[in-house]
């Protein structure tokens, strides 16, 4: 069959029928759409997860909150959030503050290195070292914040991200209970630190 | 040939185009209460001071906590009229993000408030909550089936959620409130965040 001279002799009448589909087939028009905060939402849950040394540092801060125990193992976690919005709103507002890669992948050293040898500070030495870290992280992400679709979305969506990288960090923590498990803890602080090397050899 | 082609494409078109049918056309008679139920849930700005109040009311335990579901509807009526009365208070969203900044941050704190203060607390956050999807509303839109879509979903969430954490905080584990105010510093977090760029927004229009 010859396709093109069937199309040439129809082609009029397709064209009305395709006008007509294109006519007949429109939708209603939304004010609120959604789309704007599912896409805002999603671009902040997966910024501190797409992002490796975000991602390993995070969980870092929950692994070595369960291996300083209580009070700890929610004080790290509760603080870091709040610490790093402060930060966020230092990259919102244009602050410059020097070498941040530079320090997000130290973060990721220093944190495996801590939980590797079981470093226990004092509970203020520890919450000054994290929120330190928390700003560059929260400066990192903040500076992403006013391209968002949605700000308020993308806000929601990586302080989750983050608060379920601490909560699977704290998770894989609870292995310290048995003598293998804080090997195994150890282990993930050691492979961390080398992923934080990594990081700093490739800027 | 020509009439077979055509039959095709118009076969072709009805079995892809159809979309669901509906039974009860809501826009015909009570689309208004709908878009008032539905607005609220349109964006993470209104939903989310909710949630930090529904977990500061159980936090103050059923006692105190039950204060909210008077106050709350009612504030969300008042501040929704309120828009249509006195629209353009431009200060509103910044308020919003003000008092959701304390709400989180009193949740992650885990403090037990005196009760005017909770009061107080509640009724800010309704009226803001009421003015801002009041906001939406047009000038054709029927204001009494808005706001009571506003109102009946701001009851229901408030009520089902705040009842939900304080049944969460009577289970057992000491873990149960930490994770609330691991919850409080999240909403607080966001809301420091969305403060700054608010702030850096005026500025830079400024």
């Amino acid at each position: 069959m010859d396709h093109s001279a069937l199309f040439k002799r129809h082609g009029r009448s397709a064209t009305t029928i395709a006008t007509l589909v294109v006519l007949m087939s429109a939708g209603p028009a939304f004010a609120h759409t959604g789309g704007d905060v599912i896409f805002g939402f999603w671009s902040g849950f997966l910024h501190p997860i797409t992002g490796l040394d975000h991602l390993v540092a995070m969980v870092a801060v929950g692994l070595w909150g369960a291996q300083l125990g209580n009070p700890a193992i929610w004080v790290l976690p509760i603080t870091f959030p709040l610490v790093m919005a402060l930060g966020g709103v230092l990259g919102i507002s244009g602050v410059v503050i020097p070498y941040p890669e530079v320090v997000i992948a130290a973060s990721a050293i220093a944190l495996g290195l801590a939980v590797a040898f079981r470093i226990t500070p004092p509970l203020w030495i520890a919450a000054v070292l994290v929120g330190v870290f928390a700003i560059f992280h929260g400066y990192a992400h903040g500076m992403e914040l006013p391209g968002a679709a949605d700000p308020v979305g993308f806000g929601v969506g990586f302080v989750t991200a983050t608060g379920l990288l601490h909560l699977c960090g704290i998770a894989i923590g609870t292995l310290t209970r048995w003598p293998i498990g804080g090997r195994v803890v150890q282990a993930c602080g050691a492979a961390i630190g080398c992923v934080g090397v990594f990081f700093l050899y490739s800027l | 040939m020509k009439t077979r082609f055509s039959v095709t494409a118009c076969a072709a078109w009805a079995a892809c185009v159809p979309s669901a049918a509906q039974a009860h056309l809501v826009d015909t008679r009570l689309g208004d209460f709908y878009g008032g139920a539905l607005h609220p849930l349109s964006g993470f700005e209104f939903i989310l001071p909710w949630l930090a109040l529904a977990i500061l009311a159980a936090l103050q335990g059923a006692k105190n906590g039950r204060w909210v579901f008077l106050i709350f509807p009612l504030g969300l009526m008042i501040g929704a009229e309120l828009s249509a009365v006195v629209p353009d208070l431009t200060f509103v969203p910044l308020l919003n993000v003000i008092a959701t900044a304390s709400v989180g941050l009193l949740v992650a704190l885990g403090m037990a408030l005196p009760l005017p203060l909770f009061v107080l607390l509640s009724a800010v956050l309704a009226l803001v909550g009421g003015y801002q999807n009041g906001q939406a509303m047009a000038v054709d839109t029927n204001h009494l089936l808005f706001i009571g879509g506003v109102t009946a979903i701001g009851y229901g969430f408030i009520a089902l959620t705040s009842a939900l954490m304080l049944a969460f905080l009577d289970g057992r584990g000491g873990w149960r409130p930490i994770a609330l105010r691991a919850g409080g510093s999240w909403i607080a977090a966001v809301a420091i965040m969305v403060l700054g760029f608010e702030l850096a927004r005026v500025i830079h229009a400024g």
